[in-house]
């Protein structure tokens, strides 16, 4: 068992100077028979009860305070916007993206654009990449006669049968098979 | 965890099965994760993440980026489609030549690796295009400038690249940012002798001013210095007087 010094002052100022032996530590006891002069540790800050109160905080540097400064407009160009801009108008589209059209709105069925302004039908593959669906999600109105139609153009485009499985409540249709490309022209070319 | 020992998996009543060495229940396994990766910063076409130029061309035309202000790491991060794990040893972005021919916008770019036919796409639409370096530290800066005003750092300075990569940002061929400017603009013929196009005057550009906006190479954002402290509710910068480093 090792004898803990506590560097505490008034505890240390009776034996400062003083030569004892030290009496309630066995050990030492036994090891020396001769006086050892007690020795002040200095101050370790390792412990709250250790270290000196701080007093006083010297600040660093001299700043200055502006407000409303004129390189404000620089700050605001680095923050995000809260939402998606909506796009601009233009006559052409050199990328090959096609912005909705108004004449859409008149059909008996109609498709939402995804917030990213984009056509939501996606392919989903799954079983090691054997199984492909290609899904139009966002869809209100008449889903059963958008099913018939697209249905009907899948299948004069491709000279095969093709099964769909149209969920209503949750506004989606599954083609079996990869169709995208043909589903998003087909789709484009309506007006959504 | 990290499978390095053979740790017995066992069901009631089955003989054990092991774990193979390595697997790291169903993360990315770091041998798979460090084939096509490096620390050194000289590799830059593996160190950072792919930008098609199709992908931008359609940013711009969907406003989602503005192209009268200079675009870089910043921008592209806050659109909110594309984010930097500088963590994961990612050094930015590098824009590819996918969609390079139906590229038509004229814009002031920077990112950190861009291959010659990139170059040569922005620049013949009278766009200008910089390579340059941040610091894995300035990436988390840059990366969400909003998020870290809020914690009230100062902006730090910008570090200058490593060995390895300061003979990439010095070259004029590749546009960095700390290569001799008159290098660059004999480079901009080249190229457009090269791919076969004029090369349009920005001079004469009324976005000019903007289209030669250009950080200088200890600056992080453009306009503001480092060692600014923004307090974006207060709407105010505290600067620092004197210098003190």
């Amino acid at each position: 068992m090792a004898a803990v010094w506590r560097s505490c002052g008034p505890f240390l100022k009776g034996f400062a100077g003083k030569t004892s032996q030290i009496p309630n530590n066995a050990a030492d006891f036994i090891g020396r028979l001769r006086p050892v002069p007690v020795l002040i540790l200095p101050v370790n800050y390792s412990s709250y009860a250790k270290s000196p109160f701080v007093y006083k905080i010297e600040e660093r540097y001299n700043y200055d305070v502006v407000k409303k400064p004129i390189e404000w407009k620089y700050v605001e160009r680095l923050l995000p916007f809260e939402t998606i801009p909506n796009p601009l108008i233009k006559d052409k589209y050199p990328s090959g993206w096609v912005p909705p059209k108004e004449e859409a709105k008149e059909l008996p069925y109609f498709i939402h654009r995804s917030k990213n302004h984009f056509l939501p039908v996606y392919l989903k593959i799954s079983l090691r990449g054997s199984k492909k669906i290609s899904i139009i999600r966002k869809i209100d109105g008449d889903i059963w006669l958008l099913n018939d139609e697209l249905k009907k153009f899948l299948k004069d485009k491709n000279k095969m049968y093709v099964e769909t499985r149209v969920h209503e409540l949750a506004q989606f249709i599954e083609v079996k098979g990869d169709y995208v490309i043909d589903i998003r022209n087909w789709a484009l070319s309506k007006g959504f | 965890m990290v499978v390095i020992n053979m740790v017995p998996v066992t069901r009631f009543r089955s003989a054990p099965n092991f774990m193979r060495l390595g697997y790291e229940t169903g993360n990315l396994l770091i041998y798979v994760f460090l084939t096509n990766r490096t620390t050194k910063a000289s590799c830059k076409d593996v160190n950072t993440q792919k930008f098609p130029l199709l992908q931008l061309q359609v940013m711009l035309e969907t406003n989602r980026i503005d192209s009268k202000q200079p675009i870089d790491l910043c921008t592209l991060c806050n659109t909110g489609l594309v984010s930097i794990k500088p963590a994961s040893m990612e050094f930015g972005f590098q824009l590819t030549d996918e969609g390079a021919d139906k590229f038509k916008s004229k814009i002031c770019i920077e990112v950190q690796h861009a291959k010659e036919s990139v170059i040569a796409a922005i620049e013949r639409n009278g766009g200008i295009i910089r390579t340059a370096y941040y610091d894995p530290r300035s990436l988390h800066v840059i990366k969400n400038p909003e998020k870290w005003f809020e914690k009230g750092v100062p902006i730090p300075k910008r570090l200058l690249p490593p060995q390895d990569a300061i003979g990439y940002y010095t070259s004029a061929e590749n546009r960095g940012y700390l290569a001799d400017p008159e290098e660059i603009s004999k480079h901009r013929l080249v190229l457009a002798q090269k791919y076969g196009y004029d090369l349009p005057k920005i001079e004469d550009d009324p976005d000019y001013e903007m289209l030669t906006s250009m950080k200088d190479a200890r600056q992080l954002f453009y306009g503001l210095e480092p060692g600014w402290v923004i307090s974006l509710k207060d709407q105010t910068i505290i600067k620092p007087k004197e210098c003190t480093q």
